[in-house]
């Protein structure tokens, strides 16, 4: 695409090798606003084409062709912006440096589909539910231990953002056959386990205060005096099964989402529904 | 008596609900959860264990939500923003407050379409400013893209706080005590809302053991969390460790 016949006043001024400052100016570009200008039409486009313009730049020798490289950029991409992303990222700005931004583009494509499903997973699944809920039991008891640890735990979050960018940086092109061989599966299936086991522990533990307050009244003969002794309910259910209540209610949202396949909303409601008719009738 | 939010403290707390939109888009994903955003809202109206409790209630109802592919899901950091605000007035407290987060964040759901929408004509302004070479202009496109998404969470909050303290609790004061008491209850079950999501994320059918083991952990063995969590980390590494056994031989 090179006009071998430009003159040198047309060179542009930033035109030149690809510096460190470069590489770290377009990671924080993409680590900090990558989805500032996200949209229905083409997501996280803009914010990918702004954050690679520093490398652009450098390697557009004239206005025309950065303009044709900035409109290579401005397709649709969309991916997870913190695990993901950044890799992909790295990648591309080292294929752009080494002048093969077409690989680059086929690049992104190809990948940000696993890497979405991979860091979705990651994150909402695995990383999102322990934090949230490690810090909400500690805000529950009031302190702010809570909200500081999830502040914290999203520092780390993005700082890790760093690192992947110049692995993928690393990688280059090599990284289709790395995601190619297996890894990403392997990251999966390890964060949904590591995720059911801490759900499945954390459901009673945040939901534990879900008891009911039934008490019977019962006839008695102690010593063959005829007494009221009064029974409650809860100590006997949990012989049964500990926190029995709150996975019932777990349950039964399950059930209407997945069988029948009712909205978050509606399940909400139907939430709030059973609240209010269990707390009328005394049973919550 | 009745105590209204002067427009200092609405002005504040919409800054809050823009930076928290922002910072999601941008930095990081924790920073806009309605957690942290209830207990930043507690410490500016007064009240910061309302903000923990309202933070920490939405925060758990919106576990398993999550924003696939672009997906608009109920605003709870508004919504703990709003909740705590007016939580914190004499006579509403923690029910009123929960009982005016909810609806909040999800009415906001038109808002954060709205939003995503709006930014559409900044991506198409980029497009002539790309067509240009004007580098310039891409980056403030760019940049004031985030003029949508803060401002669908600033001005309602802003006019929420300012305006709506009165109305908001004559509105509570009038509530019967029995549906203050069920509110309450609401409050305690929504989180399953949260889990029953989240666990349909998950393949249960196939993994349903590791489940159970969590479970165990805590109703029988009476593991604290974070002993949960670190016994969740090694029953994956066996896990997968075994099945590397299982495929080479």
């Amino acid at each position: 695409m090179a006009n071998p016949q430009v003159e040198q006043s047309q060179v542009l001024p930033e035109y030149g090798p690809v510096t460190k400052a470069d590489l770290r100016k377009a990671a924080w570009r993409h680590n900090l606003t990558l989805q500032w200008s996200w949209n229905y039409e083409r997501m996280q486009a803009l914010g990918y084409m702004w954050s690679i313009l520093p490398i652009l730049q450098r390697i557009s020798k004239t206005k025309e062709e950065l303009i044709a490289n900035m409109q290579r950029h401005m397709v649709f991409y969309n991916t997870n912006p913190a695990v993901g992303s950044p890799i992909i990222f790295g990648a591309t700005c080292a294929l752009e440096e080494k002048g093969q931004g077409e690989v680059g583009d086929s690049l992104k494509i190809a990948l940000m589909g696993p890497f979405a499903g991979i860091g979705d997973t990651i994150q909402a699944i695995l990383l999102r539910p322990m934090v949230a809920v490690l810090a909400a039991s500690l805000a529950m008891d009031g302190s702010m231990a809570g909200p500081l640890i999830m502040f914290i735990f999203g520092l780390c979050w993005f700082a890790l953002k760093f690192p992947q960018f110049y692995w993928g940086y690393n990688q280059g092109v090599n990284l289709v056959t790395t995601v190619a061989g297996g890894a990403l599966e392997k990251i999966t299936e390890g964060a949904t386990i590591m995720g059911l086991v801490v759900v499945g522990g954390f459901i009673p533990s945040i939901m534990a205060s879900v008891t009911t307050p039934i008490k019977f009244v019962k006839q008695v003969t102690v010593d063959g005096q005829l007494t009221e002794k009064v029974v409650e309910l809860q100590p006997a259910l949990d012989s049964i099964l500990p926190y029995m209540i709150p996975l019932l209610i777990v349950g039964f949202a399950y059930w209407l989402v997945k069988k029948r396949h009712q909205s978050p909303i509606k399940v909400l409601l139907w939430l709030t529904i059973l609240a209010f008719v269990c707390s009328y009738l005394g049973i919550l | 008596m009745t105590l209204t939010y002067g427009i200092g403290i609405a002005l504040i707390l919409a800054i809050v609900a823009y930076v928290a939109v922002v910072m999601n888009l941008g930095a990081s994903v924790f920073w806009h959860e309605a957690l942290i955003v209830g207990a930043v809202t507690g410490l500016i109206v007064g009240d910061v264990k309302l903000g923990l409790t309202i933070g920490a209630t939405l925060t758990l109802m919106s576990l398993g939500m999550w924003t696939y592919g672009g997906a608009t899901i109920p605003d709870f950091m508004t919504g703990a923003i709003l909740g705590t605000a007016f939580g914190a007035l004499p006579g509403v407290g923690l029910e009123g407050g929960l009982a005016i987060a909810v609806p909040a964040a999800l009415l906001m759901t038109q808002l954060d379409i709205l939003g995503r929408a709006t930014t559409t004509l900044f991506i198409h302004g980029a497009d002539k400013a790309v067509a240009e070479g004007n580098v310039r202009a891409v980056t403030w496109w760019h940049l004031l893209g985030q003029l949508p998404w803060g401002l669908t969470r600033f001005v309602p909050v802003f006019l929420a706080v300012w305006l709506g303290a009165g109305p908001v609790q004559a509105a509570i004061n009038g509530m019967p005590e029995n549906l203050m008491r069920a509110i309450k209850v609401t409050g305690s079950v929504l989180p399953a809302l949260g889990f029953a999501l989240l666990l349909t994320m998950m393949p249960l059918k196939k993994y349903w053991p590791f489940a159970l083991i969590g479970f165990i952990l805590f109703a029988y063995l009476k593991v604290p969390m974070i002993g949960i969590a670190l016994a969740a980390v090694a029953i994956g590494v066996i896990y997968l460790g075994l099945k590397e056994v299982r495929a080479n031989g």
